[in-house]
């Protein structure tokens, strides 16, 4: 549902509830009971599971992360123009959906990840309004990077499968899929945001497609 | 003189109203804080408004012409 049409849902449930703030002896009749219930209970509810829907599925798109003035630079690492550059290449080459493009590498493919990466947003939000900011070039993940929120697509995939580096050493593969090889360790995809470096690089473009607009 | 069902309907109904209010802010304001409010303060006045319509129910007063 567009984001207009929950708005205006819920606008009018606000009439209605001010209706029975300001005349609640409407209740006494039986059309009243049920207005009542339906402004209420019913309404009030609705309304806040879509809005929070809403607000779930607008907070994975790549504007809601780089609308913080902090997650610029990390946005700038979107548009570097080299393939060598790990997040930069998954997102001009749609490896991972524009409009999603932070949620699909830092979210959690495991049980609860979606809920997981939701509470680690907030404490991005406590650390940006509340403590001091960090430089962006020392922020830090929480955890190691997991593969398995590479393996998620790269599983199976012939590239990852039967590729050269992945497969010059019997070990390495199954290192990789136990997740006891990083997939950015070091020697490997290192090269990932590298923010502290964005001013000697090239960028694709200066500004970041249409394609992510929010709805 | 209002009843108490009134009052609580009234109080009720303005915590409903406030946290109605609250979510079409944050609906239209696209920043992580939104999200934030949406959840904490929106949530919160509407589940207590909602929480307190049940309590005022379950608590009535039996007798004929009142509200509800």
């Amino acid at each position: 549902m567009p984001t207009i049409a929950i708005v205006v849902l819920v606008l009018f449930s606000a009439v209605l509830a001010g209706v029975l703030v300001l005349r609640p002896t409407i209740t006494i009749r039986p059309e009243g009971k049920i207005l009542a219930f339906g402004v209420l209970f019913f309404l009030p509810l609705f309304c806040l599971l879509i809005g929070m829907d809403n607000e779930m599925e607008r907070s994975k798109s790549t504007t809601f992360c780089l609308s913080c003035h902090i997650m610029e630079p990390y946005g700038k690492s979107l548009l570097v123009d080299d393939p060598m550059h790990l997040a930069a290449a998954h997102y001009q080459n749609h490896r991972v959906p524009a409009d999603e493009a932070c949620y699909t590498c830092h979210t959690n493919y495991a049980m609860f990840g979606t809920l997981k990466a939701k509470l680690g947003g907030l404490r991005h939000v406590y650390v940006y309004y509340l403590k001091a900011q960090p430089r962006p070039e020392d922020i830090k993940l929480h955890e190691p990077f997991n593969n398995r929120e590479c393996l998620h697509c790269h599983l199976g995939a012939r590239s990852f499968e039967e590729g050269a580096t992945h497969n010059a050493d019997p070990a390495t593969l199954p290192a990789i899929k136990a997740n006891t090889l990083s997939c950015v360790s070091s020697g490997c995809h290192d090269v990932v945001h590298n923010v502290g470096q964005l001013d000697k690089v090239k960028l694709w473009k200066e500004v970041m497609p249409n394609s992510d607009q929010q709805n | 003189m209002t009843s108490k069902i009134e009052q609580r309907l009234r109080i009720s109904g303005t915590l409903i109203l406030l946290g109605l209010l609250v979510e079409a802010i944050c609906l239209l304001w696209s920043r992580p804080i939104a999200f934030v409010v949406f959840v904490s303060l929106g949530g919160l006045l509407t589940g207590v408004g909602v929480l307190l319509f049940l309590y005022s129910l379950v608590t009535i007063d039996q007798a004929p012409k009142e509200p509800l």
